[in-house]
């Protein structure tokens, strides 16, 4: 009897050590990170280019699914759909957290939906890496410790156009205090930051603001503005909106007669060339849009050697998925790359040197970042500041670019040391919106 | 003195103008909806987005069968007039006796459908008609084709509806049946029939809506968004079911907007344009000219 107990006991023992280590050798096989993935699939937002950048995330993610994960980690994405509103974003973040248990989020394109977001992901203390949304707002003081942005910020935007513009003061003829520049928004995180950047860099220039307004991306008629801007006859518009506010505006702006020198978009719906030839046609033609340099129109010889391939592979694969497409948005690069850089930078680090993926040791390893100017896609390097810094999580060694689309193209016109081409300045003669 | 001309210069001339003719694209929405409230007595939360579902109509009649607008646009108002008769059938009809808060509700719920389905069904990406009218100017004021096409669309739509209504014997049954739903019923009058007859109108209107506005818009499954409430608030405004009111109340309101929007921020047109239909509805519940209590 007591033999038998015995036998018992070791057989039950002995299941019991094999199903533990089964259980061990399952769990050291399938070391997995779990993504989160958050863009907007439906909405507004979505064709104003929150899709164009789901597109190059899913991209850069399935080819390291496919290359069999990093560092021994298998790769499983679980993607959400934020619906173009803040309130389903946060939700929806706290969903993927909670409930799939995912070990980081990624993505984020609008800025309205970032801060909020980042709030309560940094009270979760989970790490949240934003690809896109660019409001100084989402970092600005409030000192996050797991929450990272390799993009340029909003501000950094708004300067960088009125330096363009200064910068090339010489082919209106005028003087600084002579330009008259007009300041005009969606009334989004978004719109507001850039438009600080703009405030802040005419200012600096001298320019003559006649017009700071900001107006709801989803108002449906903007004739009062187009009237006011008229009275103001401004030289230069500095516009930032998402779609289909900037084809309204301008399609309101034709209509109305109104006339000026340039226009210089700020990135969202500016960096879809698609849909603003579809609604503007030609008039779209010499416009400026200020955006991280797409992928597509990095030089190869300043980024870094293994980059231009993955660039290529970006390239075909987003041709599968929209062919036809006359000039690739540089949403899609965006994506790309700051994914792409998560996945060779931040998670073999937090891999080899800290021992996982869990939020502090992905942290440090982004915190340990120093990657040098042309060591990403975007041509831009990688360096986030301190923590306790006032722009904790914010790249500081990121920039944005100015280009002009020419005849279907699209050129890089500035900082200088990336320039493709000389900026067309002002609006040719004979052009609809031309003040000549 | 001073400060008073400088303002009223020709652009308050401009925003005025333009008013109006926003006013016509608000007064050409208002209409359908103020039909259909009128004589059923129910109001189509999802109005806008039968407008959204012509537009789309309009789209594809047009760049992928390549139509002309012409021939497309009366294709597009019996494809709408199809789907609010549709919509009666489907949802309004069965619920015709139930309280009030479950067929808001209903055609609520009718609205997230088609905005859905038109995400599944057309795509997220916003689709322009490539249609772009002349511009027509006097002095240096500018005014749109497009608007004044719908400014004029919405007077002549009032006109026809309102000799529809009281020349016609199906116009009188209408009128009948707003007045006193069941008696007419009593009277021999086939008050399922007229209820179908009348929700084929209301979406014949919002197909001459959808006609217009995608002369202006883009199309994107969302587009309702940008139209749907201000609508039916100055449906509300003007007095549910009354269209002479909505006429009027789309005016105000337009005026309100782009004036507002002239002396501040464009915000703040909206802002007025919203605190003025709240102080209305303390004074007048029923709307400016209202007929319903």
């Amino acid at each position: 009897m007591t033999m038998r107990i015995g036998r018992r006991l070791l057989g039950g023992a002995v299941a019991a050590a094999a199903a533990l280590g089964f259980a061990g050798i399952a769990a050291a096989q399938e070391k997995k990170i779990k993504i989160g993935v958050i863009y907007d699939l439906t909405g507004p937002l979505a064709g104003g280019g929150s899709e164009l950048q789901y597109i190059g995330a899913k991209i850069m993610i399935d080819s390291f699914i496919k290359a069999g994960g990093v560092e021994g980690y298998k790769i499983e994405a679980v993607y959400a759909d934020a619906q173009s509103k803040p309130d389903v974003a946060i939700n929806e973040a706290v969903r993927l957290v909670e409930q799939e248990k995912v070990d980081m989020l990624l993505g984020f394109y609008s800025s309205a939906q970032c801060v909020p977001v980042a709030g309560r992901v940094e009270q979760l203390k989970e790490f949240m890496w934003i690809t896109t949304c660019i409001s100084s707002a989402v970092l600005d003081g409030k000192n996050y410790k797991y929450v990272f942005r390799p993009q340029a910020s909003g501000d950094q935007f708004g300067l960088m156009t009125m330096d363009f513009i200064d910068k090339n003061i010489a082919k209106f003829g005028k003087a600084a205090k002579d330009l008259r520049v007009a300041i005009i928004h969606e009334d989004g995180a978004y719109g507001v930051d850039v438009s600080k950047g703009n405030d802040a860099g005419a200012k600096k220039a001298g320019f003559n603001v006649v017009l700071k307004e900001g107006y709801s991306a989803t108002a449906p008629d903007l004739s009062a503005l187009v009237t006011k801007l008229k009275r103001a006859r401004p030289d230069v518009i500095f516009h930032t909106g998402y779609n289909p506010d900037i084809t309204l505006l301008l399609r309101q702006a034709r209509e109305q007669g109104l006339k000026f020198g340039a226009l210089v978009g700020h990135g969202a719906g500016y960096g879809v060339y698609e849909k603003l030839k579809e609604g503007l046609g030609a008039d779209v033609n010499y416009f400026f849009n200020t955006d991280p340099i797409s992928i597509w129109l990095t030089n190869d010889k300043t980024l870094d050697a293994k980059l231009p391939p993955v660039i290529k592979m970006i390239g075909e694969e987003f041709d599968k998925v929209k062919p036809g497409v006359a000039i690739r948005s540089a949403h899609v690069g965006m994506a790309a790359s700051n994914t792409y850089l998560f996945f060779t930078a931040v998670l073999p680090v937090a891999i080899k040197k800290y021992g996982g993926v869990d939020p502090d040791a992905l942290r440090k390893a982004a915190l340990d970042l120093d990657i040098k100017e042309g060591g990403t896609m975007l041509g831009f390097g990688v360096k986030f500041p301190a923590e306790g810094s006032q722009m904790a999580g914010q790249n500081e060694r990121s920039f944005p670019v100015v280009i002009q689309y020419v005849d279907d193209k699209s050129y890089v016109v500035w900082p200088k040391s990336q320039a493709m081409r000389e900026a067309v300045l002002p609006l040719p003669k004979g052009t609809t919106y031309s003040n000549q | 003195m001073g400060s008073f001309l400088e303002i009223f210069d020709i652009y308050l001339l401009e925003a005025m103008v333009n008013g109006i003719l926003l006013g016509g694209v608000l007064a050409l929405l208002a209409l359908g909806l103020n039909l259909i409230f009128g004589v059923i007595d129910v109001t189509w939360i999802c109005y806008a987005e039968l407008v959204m579902i012509g537009m789309y109509g309009m789209y594809y009649l047009v760049q992928y069968y390549g139509l002309s607008y012409y021939l497309a646009a009366p294709l597009t108002i019996l494809l709408v007039a199809a789907l609010g008769a549709l919509l009666h059938w489907l949802v309004i009809a069965p619920l015709l006796g139930a309280p009030p808060i479950n067929q808001l509700l209903a055609t609520g719920g009718v609205l997230f459908v088609l905005q859905s389905f038109a995400t599944v069904a057309f795509g997220i990406d916003f689709r322009n008609l490539g249609i772009r009218l002349p511009v027509l100017q006097f002095a240096d004021m500018h005014f749109s084709y497009s608007r004044l096409l719908s400014f004029g669309a919405a007077l002549v739509g009032m006109v026809v509806i309102y000799l529809f209504m009281t020349r016609t014997y199906t116009g009188t049954a209408i009128r009948a049946i707003a007045q006193d739903r069941q008696i007419m019923a009593l009277m021999g009058v086939d008050t399922k029939k007229i209820y179908l007859v009348t929700s084929a109108l209301g979406g014949a209107l919002a197909g001459l809506a959808a006609c217009l506005l995608v002369l202006q818009y883009d199309v994107h499954p969302f587009v309702g968004l940008s139209f749907g409430p201000i609508t039916f608030l100055i449906c509300v405004l003007g007095g549910l079911g009354n269209f002479v009111g909505g006429f009027v109340a789309a005016f105000l309101f337009a005026e309100i907007i782009s004036l507002g929007g002239l002396f501040s921020d464009l915000e703040w047109g909206y802002v007025l344009a919203f605190a003025f239909f709240i102080v209305m509805m303390f004074i007048r519940p029923g709307g400016l000219l209202a007929r319903r209590q």
